[in-house]
Order: C-alpha cells, then sequence, then structure tokens
C-alpha cells in the first residue's frame, strides 16, 4: 500500500499546483471559495477552496474530520476517463457525466452552482494531472 | 486595413399569435434559403461561420434570426411580457418560424436548426411539410427531458455563468478554445429566455410515437447529431431518424451540441454531406 500513498499523495500536489497556477482559475476565482469531496470509490479527496487557492486537501477523511457542501461521486473507472487528456464522450464534464455514467451529484447543490464556472474548470484540470485511482 | 464582412442585418416586423414582434436577421449568399436556428438561450451569431463561408453562401442564401426574446429580437411589443412566466411552446415555436418565412417571402427554404432548434425542425416537417423544401435537425431526437430546470435563472446563484458554464461539457474536448469560448460567452447573455426555452426543448416537445407521422419523401430530414452530445447522443438521433420514413442520419465525430458555433470547420463536412443528400432527392422529385 506504500507505493499506492505515495502515487496518491504526488497527486494532491500537483492537483493544488494545477488549480493555484491556473490562469483561468486565478483569473475569475476571487469569490471561489467552498469544500466539496470529490470521491473515487477507491480514494476520496477533500478539497478546500479559499478565494480561488487550494487551501486544503484531504484523502480518505474520516466520518467527522470536516465539512463540505457537496460531492462529486463516480466510480473508479469513470474517473479514469475524467483523467485522460482527451477524454472520451460522457466522461468529458460532470454534467454529462451525470447524464450518461454513474457520477452522481449530492449535497447542497446550490454551492456548486454559485461555483461552477471554477468547479467546472478544476475538474478538467484532471486532464492534466490524471486521477489517483 | 479595416474589412467589411458581406453578413448584413435587418429588422422585419410581423405578428404571432397576436404578439407583435420585431426581429433581426443576419444574412448572406444567394440561392435557395437556408434558415438558421439558433439553440436555445443564445442567438444567431452561433452560425457566423457557415454565414461568411463563401462555398455555402454561392449556392444558399444562409438566413440566421433571433428567435424573438434573442440577441436583438427584444419580447413582444404590444406585450406585458414581464408580468407571465415564459415558456416557450411548440405551437408558438413553429407559428415563429413559418410567419418568418412568410414575412421574408421565402419560397421552398430549408430548415436547419441545432439543439432546440433541431427539435423544432421534426415538428416543423410534422405540421408544415408543404411549406419547407426539407429540414436539417442538428442535435434532435423525439424527446429531449431533464433540462428544463430552475438553475437557469435561480436568483441565489449567478444565471449567466450557470448557463454558460452548465453547457460547457456539451461541446467536445477537441473544439478550438476560441470558439468554445465564444459560445461560452454569447451563454452568458441569455440566460432569461434559456428556461422559458427549455420547457419546449425538455417538455413541450414530444414525439414518441408520433415519428412515422413524418413524412421524409415530402420533407426531405436529414438528421445529425454529435459525438459528445449527452443530451441527445448520435445512438438517440439514429433511432429518431429510423422511425421517421424516408430519414437520413449523419453520425458527426469528435464535436459536441453546438457544432456549428465550437467548431466549423468539422461541422462544415457534415453539413455539405446533409445539402448532398437533399439536393439529390430534390433533385431526382424534379428530374
Amino acid at each position: 500500500m506504500a507505493a499506492e500513498t505515495a502515487v496518491t499523495s504526488g497527486w494532491i500536489e500537483d492537483f493544488r499546483r494545477a488549480s493555484d497556477e491556473d490562469a483561468e482559475l486565478q483569473a475569475h476565482g476571487r469569490y471561489y471559495s467552498c469544500a466539496y469531496l470529490l470521491d473515487m470509490e477507491e480514494h476520496s479527496y477533500l478539497v478546500q477552496m479559499h478565494a480561488g487557492k487550494v487551501e486544503e486537501i484531504l484523502e480518505d477523511p474520516g466520518p467527522l474530520d470536516d465539512r463540505y457542501q457537496f460531492i462529486i461521486r463516480a466510480s473508479a473507472e469513470t474517473w479514469r476517463g475524467f483523467g485522460q487528456e482527451t477524454p472520451p464522450p460522457m466522461h468529458h464534464g460532470i454534467f454529462a457525466a451525470a447524464f450518461r455514467t454513474d457520477l452522481s451529484l449530492e449535497g447542497d447543490l446550490l454551492v456548486l452552482m454559485q461555483n461552477l464556472r471554477c468547479v467546472v474548470r478544476q475538474i478538467e484540470l484532471l486532464r492534466q494531472t490524471g486521477v489517483p485511482v | 486595413m479595416a474589412k467589411f464582412s458581406p453578413v448584413t442585418g435587418r429588422y422585419v416586423t410581423f405578428e404571432v399569435m397576436g404578439d407583435e414582434l420585431k426581429v433581426f436577421f443576419l444574412e448572406n449568399g444567394s440561392g435557395q434559403p437556408l434558415v438558421c436556428q439558433h439553440t436555445a438561450g443564445c442567438h444567431n451569431h452561433q452560425w457566423r461561420d457557415l454565414l461568411e463561408d463563401e462555398e455555402i453562401t454561392q449556392n444558399y442564401r444562409v438566413i440566421a434570426y433571433d428567435l424573438v426574446r434573442h440577441g436583438k429580437s427584444d419580447p413582444p411589443k404590444n406585450k406585458e411580457w414581464w408580468k407571465e412566466e415564459y415558456r416557450l411552446t411548440a405551437d408558438y415555436y413553429v407559428a415563429f418560424i413559418t410567419a418568418f418565412c412568410d414575412a421574408l417571402e421565402l419560397e421552398d427554404p430549408i430548415f436547419m436548426g441545432s439543439s432546440f432548434g433541431g427539435q423544432v425542425a421534426l415538428q416543423l416537417a410534422l405540421r408544415h411539410p408543404d411549406r419547407f423544401a426539407a429540414v436539417i435537425p442538428v442535435e434532435a431526437a423525439d424527446y429531449s427531458p431533464g433540462f428544463f430546470l430552475d438553475w437557469w435563472q435561480h436568483p441565489h446563484a449567478n444565471a449567466a455563468q450557470v448557463c454558460a458554464s452548465g453547457v460547457w461539457d456539451l461541446m467536445a474536448p477537441q473544439s478550438p478554445d476560441q470558439d468554445r469560448w465564444a459560445t461560452w460567452f454569447y451563454y452568458t447573455q441569455g440566460s432569461e429566455a434559456f428556461r422559458g426555452d427549455l420547457y419546449f426543448y425538455s417538455v413541450d416537445h414530444d414525439l414518441r410515437g408520433r415519428l412515422g407521422e413524418i413524412d421524409a419523401e415530402k420533407c426531405p430530414v436529414v438528421i445529425m447529431n454529435a459525438e459528445y452530445d449527452y443530451l441527445t447522443t448520435p445512438e438517440e438521433g439514429r433511432q429518431t431518424a429510423e422511425q421517421i420514413p424516408g430519414a437520413e442520419f449523419i453520425e458527426m465525430k469528435g464535436i459536441g451540441h453546438f457544432p456549428m458555433s465550437e467548431n466549423y470547420p468539422v461541422f462544415k463536412q457534415h453539413l455539405q454531406q446533409a445539402l448532398q443528400k437533399i439536393e439529390s432527392k430534390l433533385g431526382a422529385r424534379t428530374g
């Protein structure tokens, strides 16, 4: 399991860097402050954003570790599609996947909608970083 | 050095079901009219590249209008429209398009529309096969539920961004950034119309069990759906075409739900194929 942890902790740093250095997120993310859970079946990640920057990413958080407003949940296989440089159809965005794959959007969807532009962009960064599952 | 486009814009006034409308349209070219409908919550700039395409406009008079309440076509001038919830119906939409074609005295127009424009193309083939030479429903199906949502104009979220980023992944990742972002930009402008348009798209448009009533021999139908469209997939477009006697289907690879706007060069190849199919059908009829 040590190798797996190394891979996933590397991903956390990659995803943080990709987000914090992304021109679009930094140009438009001034009010992007929320927390969401990326549930990838084999692992989950609690992404905490503050003013467009990654504040913290918790890997496999315990049940009471911290709070979040919404969840993007899908099988590892679906997320692997998101992690391809050119994702296959229906793995190219959270709405597409919510309509056509096992991906579900759960929790307070109003917070998702209030931050939709930035969330959509941040999820696209998985095409650069790959996914840790 | 300044450069002028050959595309010109005009307004035309006419009446639809008691509504006084002043409608804006762009046009270029000469020949058989090719009347183009934009997608829900959008406007005629989605057809910007087709309008300037010298090859197509040599043989076709390309006309792209703004549906009432979209772009430069204001809401009805004789109505207190702000006191009602906007919900587009199939009856009104069909009446608008036929009234527009009548106002311009168009003879044998080909009608092409994408998304909710594709759905109304099917409605036109069903209801007015004599008024149109042919229809090209793009991103169409007999039924497309699930998009008549309050999120598009929810007062607690930024409606402009919800509409624009909500339709973002209807486009293919391969489409050029410039064109996808232009399409995104258009979508920030139409949130007040988008939800009401989708009443037609996801509720009032329902041709399940009725496709067999469309006669594609009388009014040729060429349906084109794209690989990255999650609302009306190529499979659903194909199934729709199979239920219409005489209809044809073209699958568009590597492109999404706004093909004419997100990646015109790819769309054009398929459009030319569709126009050839229509020409050969119409030619066989007269020949």
